[in-house]
């Protein structure tokens, strides 16, 4: 997405918004993008940069060319500070340098941009920090800040900004974008389910070890109906080792809902395609006579609480092994 | 872009380049040092942003050629890299050369780099500054100026504004103010070579420190010029700018009281080294008060007391001492980095009673002021 007519046809709301607005040069000192992953929020931040800075703009998009431009696509422009959080959030050293610049005039003109990347990690008490300048913006200066999870965002912050919402990619769109990209059916049903962005789901349709996680995640779900007593042991043997990293149980833990969703919506005779089952009809029913709609909606709660207790640092082995337990209750 | 350069010179270049350049930055390009070849000579530019500094080496000045060869263009090197290559290199000459992959090949004698550079294109634009709108003024008044008020400048970020100097010029008057709220130093100095005016310029007191390290004392002037974002000081073959502190600053002047009820008119160093033995015992959490009382005729009685510790008392003979009885106390250290920052022989004291500020001059003089505010002490 380089220009706003490239962006008006995923977001056509908010690029609208935008548009009428740097059309009539009323543009706001906040915003506030929020939307999902791939969404297209730095798109639309990088635009709006672009947009204040470009010398050669022609009606509301930017050239992309001129040396503004170029310099903000590849970051080194030196009035529009990029803040990303550093690991898991937003640490105060970011905050405390980011004030100071605001203290600052301006290196090439007066006009400045700052660019918050996942706002809602600011902490507390960063984003109390951060309000101070939300408040009293000298003439010059907009603040973009960019989020997937607009809940944690303090509402003092909210209420200082302008808030566009981005609406979420269409499922539809996006699996023909990638069986367009080469990618079987099934697999584009279960990566579209899983992320919004294009290159990820291509990765990890080839990557081996996600294979193997999908299919210990299928052997799991039908060893709860087979082989409950070798449930434990599966865990410890296969699925621990395979699932290492903090992103991969969580990743782990998604599929596994996914699995169960599939259950669900088979009970319901939804039609969808399954995302992550892919068996004969037989096996599926089997599966849907062992698991009862309320079974399965206690599952999928159970499931939620794990990805919670993950983020909260629970121990991996401990997460799954209590999940698999309330999951036999 | 290509050139053969003497090596000693690019060193030295280098050397006052780096001096603004900053590991840490948010801006990946500032890691580098720009290089910009022209027909007259080659421009170094080091930048974290908030400094920038230019050198200039020129192609031949006074019949010694310092550059040859030269095939103009610009690229960025990396700064962490090219200091170490270019002061390690072997021979008196340096031969750069850049290709249009922006490939870079440094050569002297037998040993040859190749090094990747950045698109020059990349680098911030410094504002282009035109020399109508500057004046000159000797370095060694500059840095004495900055000496003398940059110390007071406020370390706490609570008001940003007060981080920096204010610097106006009305009048053929260029003035410097620093306060942190508590004392203020004011510096006035007449400049006759303009017609130039300017106000609420401020400067980061950090700026000013790097500077005053910078410049060489020397007989030579500096050039100011003010932008509605930097200010640029140039001399000769070195460019400092730094950006302003954004926001109005206070109004000072009605802080000054224009009359006075106690005046001490003293020695500077008796009194420095009276303070300094009484501050000993002073306690740094307390504020490091200092009690000063007038004692009749020409005495001054300065006592320090922190109950833990212990109590000083010292009396000070001084030249004069007109007007009311007085006792006062005060931050010492305060008193102590203003009294040094005068650089006369005898100073003047200004009392308006133990409640109100007070104000030190040079004794015969107006040019420097220093204000201090008491503490109340019970």
């Amino acid at each position: 997405m380089k220009t706003w007519s490239d962006v008006s046809e995923v977001q056509p709301l908010a690029s609208k918004i935008l548009m009428n607005s740097i059309r009539k040069g009323r543009i706001s000192h906040a915003y506030l993008l929020q939307g999902e992953r791939g969404t297209g929020k730095e798109a639309i931040a990088l635009l709006l940069a672009k947009g204040l800075f470009c010398t050669n703009k022609s009606d509301v998009e930017p050239c992309g060319v001129c040396n503004m431009c170029r310099r903000i696509e590849s970051r080194n422009h030196p009035d529009v500070h990029w803040l990303e959080p550093d690991g898991q959030s937003i640490k105060i050293e970011q905050i405390k340098n980011l004030q100071k610049e605001f203290t600052y005039s301006g290196l090439e003109s007066n006009r400045k941009v700052y660019i918050i990347k996942a706002a809602d990690t600011l902490t507390l008490n960063a984003a109390n920090r951060i309000l101070k300048f939300l408040e009293e913006p000298s003439k010059q200066t907009t603040a973009i800040m960019l989020t997937e999870n607009s809940q944690s965002i303090i509402s003092t912050i909210r209420s200082r900004c302008q808030v566009i919402d981005l609406q979420p990619l269409n499922p539809t769109s996006f699996k023909r974008q990638l069986m367009d990209a080469g990618l079987q059916q099934q697999d584009a049903v279960l990566m579209s389910a899983l992320t919004n962005n294009v290159d990820d789901a291509i990765a990890w349709s080839t990557d081996a070890w996600f294979a193997e996680g999908r299919k210990l995640v299928v052997q799991l779900v039908e060893m709860f109906v087979h082989k409950p007593e070798d449930v434990f042991l599966f865990i410890h043997q296969h699925w621990i080792p395979h699932f290492k990293e903090r992103s991969q149980q969580e990743q782990g833990l998604d599929l596994l809902l996914l699995a169960f969703k599939d259950i669900l919506y088979a009970h319901l005779g939804s039609g969808e395609d399954t995302a992550m089952l892919h068996m004969p009809a037989e096996q599926l029913n089997q599966l849907v006579m062992f698991y009862s709609q309320q079974k399965l909606i206690t599952i999928l709660h159970e499931l939620l609480q794990a990805k919670r207790n993950l983020k909260q640092n629970v121990h991996a082995t401990l997460v799954m092994e209590q999940l698999t337990l309330q999951i036999q209750r | 872009m290509k050139f053969i350069i003497q090596r000693d010179t690019l060193i030295s270049s280098v050397q006052d380049v780096m001096k603004a350049v900053s590991p840490r930055t948010a801006i990946p390009i500032l890691t580098g040092i720009k290089l910009v070849a022209k027909q007259h000579g080659i421009t170094l530019t080091g930048s974290d942003s908030d400094i920038s500094i230019e050198s200039y080496i020129p192609a031949e000045s006074d019949g010694i050629v310092y550059v040859e060869d030269i095939e103009e263009g610009s690229i960025v090197l990396q700064a962490r890299y090219f200091p170490d290559i270019i002061r390690k290199l072997p021979e008196k000459t340096v031969e750069i050369h850049v290709d249009d992959q922006l490939k870079v090949t440094i050569r002297s004698g037998n040993a040859e780099y190749n090094l990747n550079g950045l698109d020059a294109e990349e680098y911030p634009q410094l504002p282009q500054v035109n020399t109508d709108d500057s004046f000159d003024m000797p370095i060694d008044l500059l840095k004495g100026m900055i000496k003398q008020t940059v110390f007071a400048v406020s370390t706490m970020e609570t008001r940003p504004i007060l981080t920096g100097v204010n610097i106006s010029l009305e009048n053929g008057e260029l003035h410097f103010t620093a306060t942190d709220s508590h004392r203020l130093a004011s510096r006035k100095l007449p400049i006759s070579s303009t017609s130039l005016s300017f106000s609420n310029i401020v400067v980061p007191g950090k700026s000013l420190n790097e500077l005053n390290k910078i410049l060489n004392d020397n007989e030579e002037t500096v050039e100011i010029s003010v932008t509605n974002n930097q200010i640029l000081f140039r001399t000769k073959h070195l460019n400092f700018l730094s950006r302003l502190l954004d926001g109005t600053y206070p109004e000072t002047s009605r802080l000054i009281p224009e009359q006075s009820k106690t005046t001490i008119k003293a020695h500077t160093k008796n009194l420095i080294h009276t303070i300094d033995r009484a501050s000993l015992l002073a306690r740094e959490e307390s504020g490091n008060i200092v009690r000063l009382a007038t004692k009749g005729g020409e005495l001054l009685e300065i006592t320090s007391n922190s109950p833990e510790i212990g109590q000083v008392t010292e009396d000070l003979n001084v030249h004069a001492i007109d007007g009311e009885e007085l006792k006062i106390s005060f931050n010492s250290k305060y008193m102590l980095d203003a009294l040094r920052a005068i650089d006369a022989e005898d100073v003047r004291i200004e009392f308006t009673g133990a409640m109100r500020p007070f104000i030190i001059r040079p004794e015969n003089g107006e040019a420097i002021l220093q204000l201090i505010l008491p503490v109340r002490t019970y």
